[in-house]
């Protein structure tokens, strides 16, 4: 669905001519579409100038970042924000950062370090844009989800700026909410596509203190790197559980007693994951640690203020491991391999060693919210993927869930996956069966309603939000410009 | 063979975009994040690796269709590496190969680049990848070195044709046949007999130009019973260890970067670094001696069914860990007075210089381009200079300098090594 | 007009009045806006109630004011902008409907106070996070809605916090209920599977919570909500640092709540401090307000269920390291006013009469989020402001609340005046317009507008309100939900 001469005219001139690009041959990079073009605005301003045009000439955009994932109907204008690199600002005393959509968290982070702060990082990686809405490892210290972002800079799907909170008649980025009633309950992605229409262009994000170092002392080569040193009043381990009861009952005290900086609901599996360089080598070191393991279990991190804290924090967590009957995994003792993991769950985030290495895909069931309850969801699901792993669809990785505590365990985390080979379909049938299955389970009986679900059923489950939003997306996007669809990134 | 054998490896790219930057753990902040200089001066996802790769994948099934736009991603990547490495940090999978490949097949498919074509025309005429407007030898003039075609010696120093035959890098050359010397060294020069290692022609594409090169020069190492080759060029060091052995043709030739050498020699005591050099330096690692300068593996095997993307037997991937960081900087350090910080992306995850991948002839503004970034990065550290090993690199950062006006010194580790002895 | 039988079906007729004297309650508050008498005063026994009222509202487009706190109100926000008003009373609505410490969460009707709840939740070992000093009559729900700051930064993650989950009636008569609230299942499904009302986002990728917050009742009628409780110290070591220099004591906050060292966290001028602890009038006030550093910062360090006393005693050798790096000490007790007592006063709500009526009957507050940096220069522009006015600024208080975990500060000024006095009020009522106007051109972010000044405020974000106006068009389309507020 080609441009016409006039239109695309329009949009160089906007961009310049290297910026804008129609040619099938860049298209196969980017999710096999044929999009009517792909542009690479530098600023807001040219994000706006494009939207506006997108209205004038009735053609539909997406916008996109790292874009990793995303659905995208043909024909459409791709809006390839890598341009809009910058970090904008960094405000230590009122600890926030202001990024534009293309400032990657590994980027953001390494600046935020040197000033002994931290930030949220997703699990989809320190690879991806430090924009997103998301949840990551280190929620327990740095929240997660919609709750990170401050002031939002959004141009509308009809061409408007919007400047959220405070930013909207002050210049500063520091609340995203007000006058009134705060617009940060519908800007509620950083980045579309799939959620909120229109394209952000810069964010306000919460940061935290980091009491490590100002960076890591990594060592080695790719892609073997560890730590030389483990950072001063730091600690890493990994802890398993007679019991997923007992397991909870510790990670509830962990959170209550406000000790860890991280807590992440590991399973063997992923710890095997993360802490090798290649498949043979995790499927061996899987089996090491499953028979090291009592059951299941979490990764702590533990960093102190000041000695007296660390020392006082480790104590507590003694005490709490303990009191559950949990056993420490002695691999992870090991400095190297302690250095590894901190390295993985603060610096990168992990993800890819643990989803796509194996197999190229994996189809995810993950669940915001309360944990105790998704855990009991998650029990079942991983007991239905059992069939799946005796049957050789899937990697064989116990049947297990992971998931880690928000907020100091206010709030949380689950998500189970499957890991597959996406170009066997009998695989990838059974995979999205079970998915679909254990999705529905998780509705009927009252656990959560995934909005991955058809919505015909989950909508009116729900108190039809989403009729509530598809009307205020109507009212957002008369023109329809920006539609929906796929998960952001 | 050729694209086909790694359909599997392009369907493993899940668009992570870590084939953009280098490996997360070594980003140090907002600036230097940057691995792949292709889509770093270009932007779209196609001219990252994974573009490369989706690109590639997408062909196989559909067919391909061969546009400008297509070729100007092709050739617009110096095949420098990063990309591959910064993936198979966490991915079971080859990056570089099949964009090797797809680029092989453009050529083969009669759609090259018209600036690599008059390149390699000059290399079938003269046996070099440079203007040949002198001899291989006369840079030696006078030098009393050995001639290895006639003489028994232990270390055939290749030269290469940059080093050959611009007269701006005959002092690198010099400089090595006077640091051999002191050491009491038993190594000569091919002179005319030397020819190019076919090292640049692959990247470009031309694999048959390449395997021509190899085996005439294997036949003349041969001929001359020379045991170990010493090359001052990445490029060529590349070629000999590597990609010689990737075809089979190294046989047991022992392949060593000048700067490996001379490390072996002064760990042995053969060589002292007796006079202060007082400079402050930052080290570039050249992609073809660094991560491209890993051993290469012999491997051949089948997937093995199921679900994971294992083999049988296993495969082990060439990551950029073996590649030649150390011995420089062990050199480096050795030499009294010189101040070595390194730059934020190095050894496996290093910037190129820009001038690979045939972008040096085919595109010499974004070889340009690439080199300026790491004069930049260069300069952030404080260093008075930068030091490679290759002279594709020292051209290519010299043009930047001159162009941007920078006081940046550029010079080849065998430059102060010559100094110190 | 909604019909009375039609009312009095709905809640019974001992909940309908019409009376001149119950309607005259409404018709006013402290603030300055006009007085706006409603038609009659209704109040709801539970969500069907509300649903059933709001439904005849938009068949006979008479307009709802809903209110949930006791008086005196002081925001004008419960007071009718328009005439032909119903004020929706939720006060009776008392019922403490869940209380979990496990997940540490609580959940109420609209009319439950602070001094309701606190026990409640102090039972199960659990206590919120309060703002500072409520009157007895406030509602937990109706602090909640506006975002009144809390005293407890640490504890704030998100400006929403403490809530977290809301049951509502739009104003189309639709129920809704946001975040995990939403489904699958009825509240009691959810609670028959373990399940408790406490994320907040969603459903979907919206936080419809956010949008009834600060909304003063113009989108919906909250029918219940939850709110995140934290758990009880069993340990905790009040202390004040008083200073004329407020900038040090910022930087000193700002550390505290960096390094999550402290609960309760916020600073009060020697006025307020004076007000809230003054036991006899005026001569107390006078000798206390003299006694007091300009500047008390109060703060807490607690201790938890392990090994309380290494706890508060490691976080006390950090405060340490941070008080001796910024040249201040961290005291028991200051001009006569004592940490403990402090600490005791603020997890209650205030005492009768309400802390800011005490001095002068009537208290007008300026209120608005602010970054550090800024706030000192706000205070000076207040302070010229007030005296130009004639109103000495030592006769001021001023309440400086870090929030968000020290993103940003609340700044409140209190402007103590007697009401009966024409020219006091004329002259705090002409201040207030002014000050907002000033300070809004000095930075500060009124993000909770009220009153009179709330066109001054919005009209500078056009953008915004535009977005704001669509949504209130969905869910009030027929603009019966508090007309007249929030710039609808």
């Amino acid at each position: 669905m080609a441009l016409s001469k006039e239109i695309y005219k329009e949009f160089e001139d906007v961009v310049g001519e290297e910026n804008i690009c129609a040619d099938p041959a860049i298209m196969p990079a980017y999710y096999s579409t044929e999009f009517a073009a792909v542009i690479l605005p530098k600023n807001t301003a040219e994000v706006q100038a494009i939207v506006k045009l997108c209205n004038k000439n009735k053609l539909k955009f997406r916008p996109i970042c790292t874009g990793w994932s995303g659905m995208f109907p043909k024909g459409i204008i791709l809006l390839d924000l890598r341009r809009m690199n910058h970090i904008i600002e960094i405000n230590e005393k009122n600890m926030y950062a202001v990024v534009e959509p293309y400032v990657i968290s590994a980027e953001l982070q390494a600046e935020l370090m040197k000033r002994g702060l931290n930030f949220c990082i997703k699990g989809a990686g320190t690879n991806c844009s430090a924009m997103l809405r998301g949840h990551g490892h280190m929620d327990q210290t740095t929240s997660g989800d919609d709750r990170n972002h401050l002031a939002i800079e959004w141009v509308t799907p009809e061409g408007d700026i919007v400047r959220s909170g405070a930013l909207g008649s002050t210049d500063e980025w520091f609340c995203g909410d007000g006058p009134g009633p705060s617009l940060r309950s519908i800007l509620t992605s950083a980045v579309p596509p799939g959620v909120t229409p229109g394209v952000f262009t810069k964010a306000a994000l919460k940061l935290y203190h980091w009491p490590g170092p100002s960076s890591f002392p990594v060592v080695g080569q790719s892609p073997k790197y560890t730590l030389s040193e483990i950072p001063a009043n730091t600690m890493a381990r990994y802890y398993s559980f007679p019991s997923v009861e007992k397991m909870w009952q510790a990670e509830l005290k962990i959170g209550e007693s406000e000790i860890s900086y991280e807590l992440m609901g590991f399973n063997a599996a992923m710890v095997a994951c993360n802490i090798t360089t290649c498949n043979e080598e995790e499927e061996e070191i899987f089996a090491r640690i499953s028979k090291e393991v009592q059951g299941p279990g979490f990764f702590v991190i533990i960093a102190g203020n000041s000695p007296e804290d660390f020392v006082y924090k480790k104590k507590v967590l003694q005490m709490i491991v303990k009191e559950a009957g949990g056993k420490s995994l002695k691999t992870v003792e090991d400095p190297e391999i302690e250095g590894i993991l901190l390295c993985q769950c603060i610096r990168i985030s992990a993800s890819i060693r643990e989803t796509f290495r194996a197999g190229g895909a994996f189809n995810s069931i993950p669940i915001m919210g309360q944990r105790d309850l998704t855990i009991k969801w998650a029990i079942g699901a991983g007991k239905a993927k059992e069939p799946l792993i005796k049957k050789g669809f899937i990697v064989d990785d116990g049947g297990a869930f992971f998931g880690w505590g928000v907020e100091q365990g206010h709030l949380g985390k689950t998500e189970i996956f499957c890991k597959f080979d996406p170009s066997n379909p009998v695989a990838k049938k059974a995979v999205e069966e079970w998915q679909k299955e254990q999705t529905a389970r998780a509705f009927t009986e009252r656990y959560f309603a995934s909005t991955m679900g058809p919505q015909d059923k989950i909508g009116p489950a729900l108190l039809n939000y989403n009729l509530w939003w598809n009307k205020l997306v109507k009212a957002l996007d008369p023109n329809g410009v920006s539609p929906e669809g796929g998960t952001l990134v | 063979m050729g694209l086909e054998q790694y359909q599997g490896d392009m369907g493993m790219c899940c668009r992570c975009s870590a084939c953009k930057f280098i490996p997360m753990q070594k980003v140090k902040g907002a600036e230097y994040s940057y691995a792949c200089p292709s889509i770093a001066r270009y932007n779209y996802h196609a001219y990252s690796g994974g573009g490369r790769l989706n690109i590639g994948a997408a062909m196989l099934k559909n067919g391909f269709n061969y546009t400008d736009k297509l070729l100007d991603i092709v050739y617009n990547c110096q095949m420098c590496g990063a990309c591959g490495v910064s993936c198979n940090y966490a991915m079971d999978m080859e990056v570089l190969e099949p964009i090797n490949e797809f680029r092989l097949k453009c050529v083969e498919d009669g759609k090259t680049n018209p600036a690599l074509d008059k390149v390699i025309a000059g290399l079938r005429k003269t046996g070099s990848m440079v203007p040949a407007k002198s001899k291989r030898g006369d840079w030696a003039a006078g030098l009393n070195i050995k001639d290895a075609t006639k003489e028994k010696v232990d270390v055939l120093f290749h030269v290469g044709c940059q080093t050959s035959f611009n007269k701006d890098m005959w002092k690198l050359a010099k400089a090595t046949a006077k640091i051999l010397q002191k050491a009491g060294v038993n190594f000569g020069i091919a002179g005319d007999a030397e020819t190019c290692c076919g090292g640049r022609a692959y990247q470009m594409g031309y694999k048959e130009d390449f395997l021509k090169q190899a085996k005439k020069n294997m036949s003349m190492i041969k001929k001359a019973g020379v045991k170990t080759l010493v090359t001052g060029c990445a490029d060529g060091y590349q070629a000999f260890k590597v990609l010689y052995d990737k075809f089979d043709l190294k046989g047991n030739l022992e392949v060593l970067h000048i700067s490996e050498y001379i490390d072996r020699l002064i760990k042995a005591g053969k060589l002292k670094m007796k006079k202060k050099v007082n400079i402050s330096v930052t080290y570039h690692d050249p992609c073809r001696l660094g991560r491209l300068g890993e051993p290469w593996i012999h491997w051949e095997g089948k997937k093995v069914p199921g679900d994971r993307f294992v083999f049988d037997p296993p495969k082990e991937y060439r990551r950029g860990t073996k590649g030649v960081y150390e011995p420089p900087r062990d050199v480096l350090k050795s030499i009294p007075g010189i101040k070595l910080t390194e730059m934020t992306r190095i050894k496996e995850y290093s910037w190129c210089c820009g001038a690979g991948g045939g972008v040096n002839e085919s595109n010499p503004d974004f070889a340009k381009w690439t080199a300026h970034e790491r004069i930049k990065e260069a300069v952030s550290t404080g260093a008075e200079a930068i030091v490679t090993a290759c002279p594709w690199c020292e051209k290519t950062f010299n043009e930047a300098i001159k162009e941007s006006g920078s006081s940046l010194k550029v010079y080849d580790i065998v430059e102060l090594v010559e100094k110190a002895i | 007009m909604i019909e009375k039988e039609k009312l009095v079906k709905i809640v019974g007729a001992g909940n309908v009045s019409y009376e001149q004297a119950m309607l005259d309650e409404y018709s006013s508050d402290m603030s300055f806006v006009n007085a706006v008498r409603p038609a009659c005063v209704v109040k709801p026994n539970n969500a069907g109630d509300i649903q059933k009222i709001v439904n005849l509202a938009n068949e006979t487009f008479t307009p709802l004011v809903p209110v949930s706190s006791g008086p005196p109100h002081f925001r004008g926000d419960t007071v009718p902008g328009t005439g032909g008003a119903v004020i929706v009373d939720l006060s009776g609505m008392k019922k403490i409907i869940n209380v979990d410490r496990a997940r540490r969460v609580a959940m109420v009707e609209p009319g439950v106070t602070f001094g309701e709840l606190i026990p409640a939740a102090e039972k199960e070992g659990l206590r919120l996070n309060m703002p500072l000093l409520p009157r007895k009559s406030k509602t937990v729900i109706g602090s909640m809605l506006e975002r009144e700051p809390v005293i407890m930064p640490k504890y704030q993650w998100d400006i929403s916090d403490p809530l977290a989950c809301v049951e509502v009636i739009f104003g189309t008569g639709d129920e809704f209920r946001t975040g995990q609230a939403a489904g699958p299942g009825t509240v009691k499904e959810q609670w028959a599977v373990g399940g408790v009302q406490k994320a907040p986002y969603g459903p979907g990728v919206a936080s419809w919570h956010r949008l009834i917050q600060g909304a003063q009742g113009t989108l919906g009628i909250v029918t219940w909500a939850s709110m995140r409780c934290e758990i009880l110290p069993s340990l905790e070591e009040p202390f004040v640092v008083g200073s004329s220099n407020l900038d040090t004591l910022l930087e000193m906050a700002s550390w505290l709540i960096r390094l999550r060292m402290v609960n309760e966290c916020f600073i009060l001028n020697n006025t307020n401090l004076a007000a809230i602890f003054a036991k006899k009038w005026p001569k107390d006030y006078r000798n206390l307000k003299d006694a007091l550093p300009t500047w008390t910062l109060f703060y807490t360090v607690a201790g938890y269920e392990y090994l309380p006393e290494e706890r508060v005693s490691s976080h006390i050798k950090g405060v340490t390291d941070i008080t001796q790096r910024l040249g201040v000490e961290a005291v028991k007790a200051a001009g006569g006013v004592s940490a403990n007592e402090i600490l005791k006063a603020v997890q209650q709500p205030s005492g009768e009469p309400y802390w800011k009526l005490r001095y002068k009957g009537a208290c007008e507050d300026i209120f608005f989020l602010t970054i550090y940096d800024k706030l000192e220069g706000q205070i000076g522009v207040m302070n010229d402001l007030a005296e130009k006015a004639g109103y000495p600024a030592s006769d001021m208080g001023v309440y400086i609340q870090p929030i968000v975990q020290g993103t940003g500060c609340h700044c409140e000024f209190n402007l103590f005046y007697d009401r009966g006095n024409p020219s006091e009020l004329n002259r705090v009522k002409e201040l207030s317009t002014l000050a907002v106007k000033n300070l809004m051109a000095k930075g500060a972010f009124f993000s909770r507008p009220y009153g009179e000044t709330t066109g001054m405020i919005i009209n500078r974000d056009a953008a915004s309100i535009a977005v704001l106006k669509k949504l209130k068009k969905m869910f009030d389309p027929n603009h019966v939900m508090n007309p007249g507020k929030v710039g609808f």
